[in-house]
């Protein structure tokens, strides 16, 4: 199964230098159990962060250079776009989840979801493929540690949770071996949709002290209910956790 | 004709047979990597490697040296003289039979004193198989050769008794001669073309410091494959070397992984690497078993992985070593394990990414911030705030540079490193550090096998230093003082390194400072591996401990023969279990010798030697024993009797 994993410009945290963000490690790691040789994809200025990540497992790893500072998005969905259009399409793009130091947002996964019309899936610990061709069996972390087991239909997008496997460890010679393609930026045309993100400073918010704990998995989880039904347990949902009071329906 | 008659022509056949077996041998040397020897060099001081550095270590075994002397010198005798019995003249002479008869019974004198350290039992470290037939196959040679030479000496007075005394060495000797390949003669040949050949021949000339021949070999980063994965990945003489193995068990006797139980027996590695060339075991391996054995599937061959659960040996029997060196320094035929095991490291870590899961994380880190333990270079010397101690960049040079190294971070380091600053201070010693300019000095990621991250930080650091003037370079730490001493220097930096115990003993004997006597207590001294053994250091920290007055008593085993604390090599990190742990056996050790303190002198003993449970000796650092002292001599008015009853010992 063809994999693509998308790599950030993260920091150390300790010393501020590139390297491979752990969680996007551990994204290779879930990838090498479908993909023999798992491609990596970074847009950016610099490769010296993300080459590493040919060490934890890539078999390639393809650079968009764009100018330090520019929006990744139109030239990873760019090269998406063509690699899907492509004689070997991939199945499936794993991301990381959040930033580590560099200028990301968190949000690259979901825009490009949304720019390639492809399905999402949040917060993966476990991937196999499915059953039925074309599938893909994704065991997703919830709060609470609780696990729920969902299956997509394929090409999707998948980012992964810190709590997956740890990453395979670095091995120096695979970086070495491993081969980096650079591409040029695509013309800067569309300007980045939806991203137009203010700055503010910080405003500390007082600690949510309970959540509604994960009562959206687990037992909670009711597939193709009737609609009178489906109405009814969200009522009594509501009711439970206090968030309406009218008493039973 | 006589049956004696046909004795040099068994010789012959002896030496064809021996001949082909061992060109066999040869080839498979031949499969492996080429390497620079001086072979002029190499034969001109065989005579003296083998005399010398060769009798020094087997002689430790007395009952060994003097089975070893007849046993070989009465076969070398014998077939000399056997082969002028070709000379008709000669073999005609009574009187040269009786020399033939002499030398056979030289030999058989040091058989029987062979056959008494195997049986009834043999000593446990030695293999049994076809190692316990030895004996058996010489004796029979030697009584056999000696009968037929007898006889003729006497002028043959039973032709039929000579034929048969004479088959039954003929049939000892060729079964001997047919397993000079793979058999235990094999180490007659590859032993002494090792010592030839060896790839280190630094350790033994005299003239060399120690460390110069216990310092690892850069690796090649741009090298087609990084480190050992299959046999023909080693050099030639490497693979030479693992065939001169006699099994004599000595290196498993002195290892402290093996003691713990943890699956590593050096002997039985070596025995595998050597098997490994050929395709596997040719008989049984008949010495003990790896501790604690994991299972192995057994595929070998010249380019068969060699480490891997498939291969002959378990990935955890190579993480299981501390890199002591206490198998090198016991091994009477000069082979070099650490070397060994490093190379197969450098493959699984480089090339493999096969380090364990624990061992990662601070290989991460050290790849990540120059520091195993993930803490900022700049909090180095937070442990010193409210100390005197002078930055190197704040006054450009300095008279010595202290090495803090990675004992700066951690609460009981710290304690030695005040200690030892404060003496410095107190004898008005010109000294600064680097701060966070410092980075880790490589030596846990090299021994892991990590050598791109090792030569990325010995860059840095051989670049750091460059900007500073200083004469020497102070370190409490054996394992940076082994690796800025003898490793930087393939990478630009030669400096000159003194340890703190050989530096603080130079202050007392120079008069600079004026401890106190603390007569009255009994300590032992542990020595650090990388001090001792790499360093060949073990004098200075007990000139200094005795210059306190203080009552020393030598564990057995001590100096260079000592014991590891089990935290070198990255063996705490990988963390192999075992049935026990190497640093609460030596603490046994400790407690044998009824001391109440244990003096150390190397941040990993002093941890590995505290983390031991219950009631146990105290570890102290020898740079807190001398600052007490000066303390003490500080309080006492000098001249007063300075003896101080700290504790009844
Ligand atoms: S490696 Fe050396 S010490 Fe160990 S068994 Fe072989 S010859 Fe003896
Ligand atoms: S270096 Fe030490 S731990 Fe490693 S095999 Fe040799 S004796 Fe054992």
């Amino acid at each position: 199964m063809k994999t693509i994993v998308l790599l950030s410009e993260a920091k150390n945290p300790v010393s501020g230098r590139q390297q491979p963000s752990r969680l996007e490690a551990q994204a290779i790691g879930l990838a090498a159990g479908l993909d023999e040789a798992p491609q990596g994809l970074h847009a950016g200025s610099s490769e010296e962060g993300v080459a590493a990540g040919l060490g934890h497992g890539l078999g390639g790893l393809d650079v968009v250079e764009t100018p330090a500072g520019d929006d990744p998005l139109p030239a990873l969905s760019a090269f998406l776009r063509r690699a899907f259009a492509g004689d070997a399409p991939p199945a499936l793009i794993l991301c990381g989840r959040r930033g580590e130091g560099g200028l990301e947002t968190g949000l690259v996964p979901y825009l490009l979801a949304e720019m390639l019309g492809l399905p999402i899936l949040a917060d993966a610990v476990a991937i196999r493929p499915g059953e039925a061709p074309e599938t893909l069996v994704v065991d997703q972390a919830m709060a609470k540690g609780a696990r729920r087991r969902i299956t997509v239909r394929l090409p999707a997008i998948v980012t992964v949770h810190p709590l997956a496997p740890p990453p395979l460890p670095f091995a120096f010679g695979r970086m070495r071996r491993g081969e980096v393609r650079r591409h040029p930026a695509p013309a800067a045309d569309a300007p980045a949709a939806g991203t137009l993100a203010g700055e503010r400073p910080h405003r500390a918010r007082p600690k949510l002290m309970r959540t509604a704990g994960t009562a959206s998995g687990g037992a909670n989880l009711h597939v193709g209910p009737e609609p009178e039904e489906a109405a009814r347990l969200i009522l009594a949902y509501l009711e439970d956790n206090g968030i309406r009071r009218y008493g039973p329906a | 004709m006589t049956a004696a008659a046909f004795l040099p022509w068994l010789i012959v056949a002896m030496v064809l047979v021996a001949a082909v077996q061992i060109g066999r041998r040869v080839m498979l040397w031949r499969a492996g990597k080429t390497a620079r020897v001086d072979w002029l060099a190499g034969l001109k001081a065989l005579p003296r490697r083998y005399l010398v550095d060769v009798h020094h270590v087997v002689d430790r075994d007395k009952s060994a040296s003097r089975m070893h002397v007849p046993t070989a010198g009465g076969l070398v005798l014998a077939s000399g003289l056997l082969v002028l019995g070709l000379v008709p003249a000669l073999a005609a002479s009574r009187v040269y039979w009786a020399f033939v008869a002499l030398a056979f019974l030289v030999m058989g004198a040091g058989v029987v004193l062979e056959v008494r350290r195997r049986y009834p039992r043999a000593l446990p470290r030695l293999s049994l198989g076809r190692w316990q037939r030895l004996p058996v196959h010489l004796g029979v040679f030697a009584a056999g050769g000696l009968l037929t030479a007898l006889l003729a000496a006497l002028g043959n007075p039973l032709p039929a008794l000579s034929f048969v005394t004479f088959l039954a060495a003929a049939a000892a000797g060729l079964a001997l001669a047919g397993t000079a390949g793979t058999g235990p003669m094999r180490h007659a040949l590859a032993g002494a073309t090792h010592l030839v050949a060896h790839p280190r021949p630094r350790r033994f000339d005299p003239a060399s410091q120690k460390g110069e021949a216990t310092g690892l070999r850069p690796l090649d980063l741009d090298a087609e494959k990084l480190g050992a994965e299959t046999p023909a990945d080693f050099a030639w003489n490497r693979l030479l070397a693992f065939d001169a193995c006699v099994q004599c068990g000595r290196c498993e006797a002195a290892c402290p992984a093996f003691a713990a139980g943890q699956p590593l027996s050096p002997k039985h590695l070596i025995a595998d690497l050597a098997a490994a060339a050929g395709g596997g075991h040719a008989r049984p391996y008949a010495g003990m078993p790896y501790p604690n054995e994991r299972a192995v599937g057994g595929a070998a061959g010249l380019d068969a992985p060699i480490v891997s659960p498939e291969g002959l040996v378990h990935p955890d029997t190579l993480w299981s070593c501390t890199t002591c060196r206490a198998c090198v320094e016991e091994c009477p035929m000069m082979i070099e394990h650490v070397d060994a095991i490093v190379d197969l490291r450098r493959f699984q870590t480089l090339e493999l990414g096969a380090v364990p899961m624990k061992a990662e994380e601070p290989l991460a880190h050290s790849r990540g911030c120059d520091e195993p333990n993930g803490r900022p270079l700049f909090e180095r010397t937070d442990f010193a705030a409210g100390m005197s101690l002078p930055r190197i960049v704040e006054k450009g040079e300095a008279e010595v540079l202290l090495w803090l190294g990675q004992a700066a971070y951690d609460l009981r380091g710290q304690r030695t490193l005040k200690a030892l600053i404060q003496t410095l201070n107190s004898a008005g010693v010109d000294f600064a550090v680097l701060g966070g300019q410092e980075r880790d000095c490589g030596d846990l990621a090299r021994r892991l096998g990590d050598e791109a991250t090792f030569q990325r930080l010995a860059r840095a650091n051989v670049e750091t230093l460059s900007r500073y003037r200083f004469a020497r370079i102070l370190t409490a730490d054996p394992h940076a003082l082994h690796v800025i001493r003898n490793e930087y220097p393939a990478f630009g930096g030669s400096y000159d390194v003194v340890h703190h115990t050989a530096f603080l003993a130079e202050l007392v004997e120079s008069g600079r400072l004026a401890p106190a006597s603390l007569a009255g207590r009994a300590i032992t001294y542990h020595d650090p591996c990388y001090l001792g053994r790499y360093n060949g250091e073990v004098e200075a920290p007990r000139a200094l401990l005795d210059a306190l007055g203080l009552e020393r008593r030598e564990m057995a085993r001590s100096g260079k023969r000592s014991m590891c604390c089990g935290g070198g090599g990255g063996a705490p990190s990988a963390d192999i279990p075992g049935d026990t742990r190497i640093p609460d056996i030596r603490m046994g050790q400790v407690k044998e010798t009824g001391a109440k303190t244990v003096a150390v002198a190397c941040p990993q003993c002093t941890a590995m030697l505290e983390g031991v449970t219950g009631d146990r000796a105290e570890v102290k650092d020898v740079a807190e024993l001398l600052w007490e002292a000066v303390e003490a001599g500080r309080r006492t008015p000098a001249g007063a009797a300075p003896a101080r009853e700290l504790q009844p010992a």
